[in-house]
């Protein structure tokens, strides 16, 4: 089910001029909450402790687990993106257009959500509720920060809007800075994750 | 050889305190490990497991130590918790698939046998089945991928007396060999008297006494005597109780003078538990 909802959240790229944030927070949203009260529900963490593994490889795991979910959501996005662009030919941006520097932002905003997501919740591995809050909040802040940049800057609304092909160096460059970062932020959360993972009291 | 090797294990809470745990297990034996609810039974337990962080001192495993052989010891050990469930509305067949991915002995052969051995479907959800089952399935697991030591947190718990009696030959036949050992934690010491060769006796945090199970009854002795003769052994005893005939007190054998005058009998397991908790009653 979790891997088919990148396809049906993708889609909502389809909506023409839409604040196409909102796709990837819906991961944020829907998704995030629900696998780790299946976690919780399940007992998996007393689960998972009684299996032949270490506690970095159960840490590993489950942050593999949200990554790859976050990549499934954002390259099927990217996809949908490409559709949407070649779809609706004349419309007047308002909002951050489907571009490769979106895109990048996109993976910082995701790169603040892991980094505040994963360290909090493994205090305990369990509780998720404030975790969950203070990330959703620190990334939709970021989302909100750009989109009224992308507003109020007119210089960086044409780059991101109208004249992306001419700007390909900038936006490109942004993409990889992105994903440097989110690589970046992805990697501290877990080993701040792993080490307080360590002294949690599996009960 | 040594299945299990305890020792010196503390660990402090703000309101409960384990201090200095140390017992032994002979492998191909059956160890018991009683306690009050309370007494630090679970707790033990869960630190031999590196699930709590103990404070300090050394647990060894099959003569490994656990602390740096955790994923390795893993393989050979099962585990049963009594009262925790997993993926409960998962199918046996779901779950067995995804754990037996785990163990690198895992013998199919040998799991169908069990599950014919013990009656499971594997069709059934994991809340479907009755507590008995649910040791049994865990059981299952356990000697599937080889495992060398059991560790049963309060198996037979909450089971009916036929199907605890059930498990207790079931513990016993897999002794046989010599080649598994078995801890399992309980606070209904008939279960003891039936199958454990070894006692471990938790009481408030503390080992009170590790050994054989002759040996650990005869380390007592049960006194019942008129009150008036009360006063001749009541520093000595452990605890007592005074009723309408008289008194009933615990002592350690070696503090007890034959030579009085007061009927001296070996108590049960459960005369023991028992007048340790009331120790603990008149400290409070």
């Amino acid at each position: 089910m979790f891997f088919l909802f990148p396809l049906l959240m993708g889609a909502l790229m389809l909506i023409p001029g839409w604040i196409y944030f909102i796709v990837l927070l819906y991961f944020c949203w829907i998704t995030v909450p629900n696998i780790f009260y299946g976690f919780r529900s399940q007992n998996d963490l007393m689960f998972t402790a009684m299996m032949p593994v270490s506690k970095k490889d159960m840490v590993k795991a489950r942050i593999s687990v949200i990554v790859i979910l976050e990549l499934l959501h954002i390259v099927i996005a990217m996809l949908y993106g490409l559709i949407t662009t070649r779809l609706y030919t004349n419309i007047d941006y308002y909002f951050f257009k489907p571009s490769p520097g979106f895109w990048g932002l996109c993976f910082v905003m995701l790169a603040i959500f892991n980094l505040t997501l994963i360290p909090m919740y493994y205090k305990t591995a369990y509780k998720f509720g404030s975790a969950l809050i203070v990330s959703i909040t620190s990334a939709m802040l970021f989302a909100v920060a750009a989109q009224w940049l992308g507003i109020q800057n007119t210089k960086m609304s044409e780059i991101f809007n109208v004249t992306v092909g001419d700007h390909m160096a900038l936006h490109s460059s942004i993409l990889i800075a992105g994903i440097a970062i989110f690589i970046a932020f992805t990697w501290i959360a877990y080993r701040m994750a792993f080490k307080r993972f360590l002294k949690v009291e599996i009960q | 050889m040594l299945a299990l090797d305890i020792r010196n294990l503390n660990k402090k809470y703000p309101n409960f305190e384990l201090r200095d745990v140390s017992f032994q297990l002979e492998k191909g034996y059956i160890m018991g490990f009683i306690g009050a609810n309370g007494a630090g039974k679970t707790t033990t337990i869960k630190s031999m497991l590196n699930l709590i962080q103990a404070d300090s001192g050394e647990v060894r495993i099959l003569g490994k130590k656990m602390a740096e052989h955790e994923t390795e010891l893993k393989q050979e050990i099962g585990f049963a918790f009594g009262g925790i469930d997993f993926y409960t509305r998962s199918k046996i067949k779901t779950l067995t698939d995804v754990i037996k991915k785990f163990y690198k002995n895992w013998n199919d052969d040998t799991y169908s046998t069990y599950l014919r051995r013990f009656k499971l479907d594997e069709n059934k959800k994991i809340a479907e089945l009755s507590a008995g089952m649910k040791v049994k399935y865990n059981l299952a697991i356990a000697l599937s991928h080889g495992a060398k030591v059991l560790i049963l947190d309060e198996p037979t718990s909450g089971l009916d007396p036929v199907a605890r009696d059930d498990l207790l030959d079931i513990f016993q036949s897999l002794v046989l060999d010599g080649e598994v050992s078995i801890l399992f934690s309980t606070h209904i010491t008939s279960d003891l008297e039936k199958c454990a060769d070894f006692i471990t006796f938790v009481d408030n945090g503390k080992i009170v006494n590790s050994s054989d199970k002759e040996h650990f009854r005869e380390t007592y002795r049960l006194l019942n005597g008129k009150e008036s003769d009360l006063h001749q052994v009541k520093d000595k005893l452990i605890s007592y109780k005074v009723n309408s005939f008289g008194f009933t007190g615990l002592i350690h054998a070696g503090d007890f003078d034959p030579a009085l005058d007061i009927r001296a009998t070996i108590p049960s397991l459960e005369e023991i538990m028992i007048f340790f908790a009331k120790k603990e009653e008149t400290y409070v």
